[in-house]
């Protein structure tokens, strides 16, 4: 499993250097495809089968679609390559250097969770166990399990389960946002391209005359 | 399942991903190509949770990487209207000229 994941970060990461750097905009396009589908694998790895079929329906199913419809519509040219020495690259690299860096030395010296209990078979976060009810079968040590799954729920009712309990119970109110959320979302959607859905009638010199108050504002 | 000594690697490239976002937004012209990197600055979170999630052996972090793929989905919704608008005026898809927002 240790194999399999760090073959598919890294295949992860390259993928997403070909989305950066990419001159062809359907080529970044491709490559952000494919690192969809690689952190879908790595959620699968991760016991996240929920999140694994959410990912590549809405990711690589929807969005990255309408991004190659959209790409095929608008036909955008290709960009110019930045000069290697474009002060914005060199600081975005330096960005990114630093802030990996900074991120993996935190996480390796255990600054991202409490160190009182490094060197014994479970972690800590916080001075509270975690990972400890497989060791040692104690529900009441972990404090993260706040809604009374006990660790080994996940393998017993499957994690798509478990999932959805959080989502319609705990989670209830902020995914029924998530609704308004998209339909606003439609709407201006709607709104934002009704200009396209005018059928043959449209008068071109009105036309001309909504472009130029578009560019260069009423007069 | 993993072990948890893979969890750094997790936030490594997680991290790796989110600043490569985050470089291509700052460096690309080519508005298309800005969203996919914030989708891809999306995806760094949604690892990093997820990772949090399994370290953690909690289901809360997999909700809320959900929510973030919502909100993503939204957004993609929003933005290639806003670009087909401003192809459908006669603009050239380049983010340097569309630095205004009025009009």
């Amino acid at each position: 499993m240790n194999v399999l994941l760090v073959i598919l970060l890294i295949l992860a990461a390259i993928s997403a250097l070909g989305v950066v750097f990419s001159a062809q905009t359907i080529y970044s396009a491709l490559s952000l495809v494919l690192t969809v589908g690689l952190l879908a694998a790595v959620f699968l790895v991760l016991n996240a089968q929920f999140l694994f079929v959410v990912q590549l329906i809405v990711y690589a199913g929807a969005v990255m679609v309408l991004f190659v419809f959209i790409i095929a519509l608008l036909d955008p040219a290709a960009e110019d390559r930045p000069r290697l020495l474009d002060l914005r690259l060199i600081l975005g690299v330096l960005a990114v250097a630093g802030l990996c860096t900074a991120v993996f030395i935190a996480a390796r010296n255990d600054v991202t969770y409490d160190t009182s209990c490094t060197g014994q078979a479970v972690t800590c976060m916080h001075g509270y166990t975690v990972g400890s009810l497989a060791a040692t079968g104690d529900t009441t040590a972990d404090p993260f399990h706040t809604f009374g799954f006990p660790q080994n729920a996940v393998d017993q009712a499957g994690n798509v389960q478990t999932v959805a309990n959080q989502l319609f119970h705990t989670y209830v109110l902020p995914f029924e946002i998530t609704s308004l959320l998209l339909l606003v979302a439609a709407i201006g959607a709607v709104y934002l391209t009704r200009r396209a859905a005018v059928g043959p009638k449209r008068d071109p010199q009105a036309d001309q005359r909504w472009k130029d108050d578009l560019v260069e504002g009423p007069d | 399942m993993p072990s948890q000594a893979m969890f750094p690697w997790l936030l490594l490239t997680a991290s790796f991903l989110f600043t490569l976002g985050a470089l291509g937004v700052l460096i690309r012209r080519n508005p298309l190509v800005v969203f996919m990197c914030i989708e891809l600055m999306l995806n760094a979170v949604n690892l990093a949770l997820v990772g949090y999630s399994s370290y953690l052996n909690s289901e809360e972090g997999q909700v809320f990487a959900f929510m973030v793929i919502v909100v993503a989905a939204a957004e993609v919704v929003v933005g290639l209207g806003l670009l087909t608008r401003v192809f459908s005026i006669g603009r050239e898809l380049d983010v340097d000229d569309l630095d205004e927002m009025k009009q």
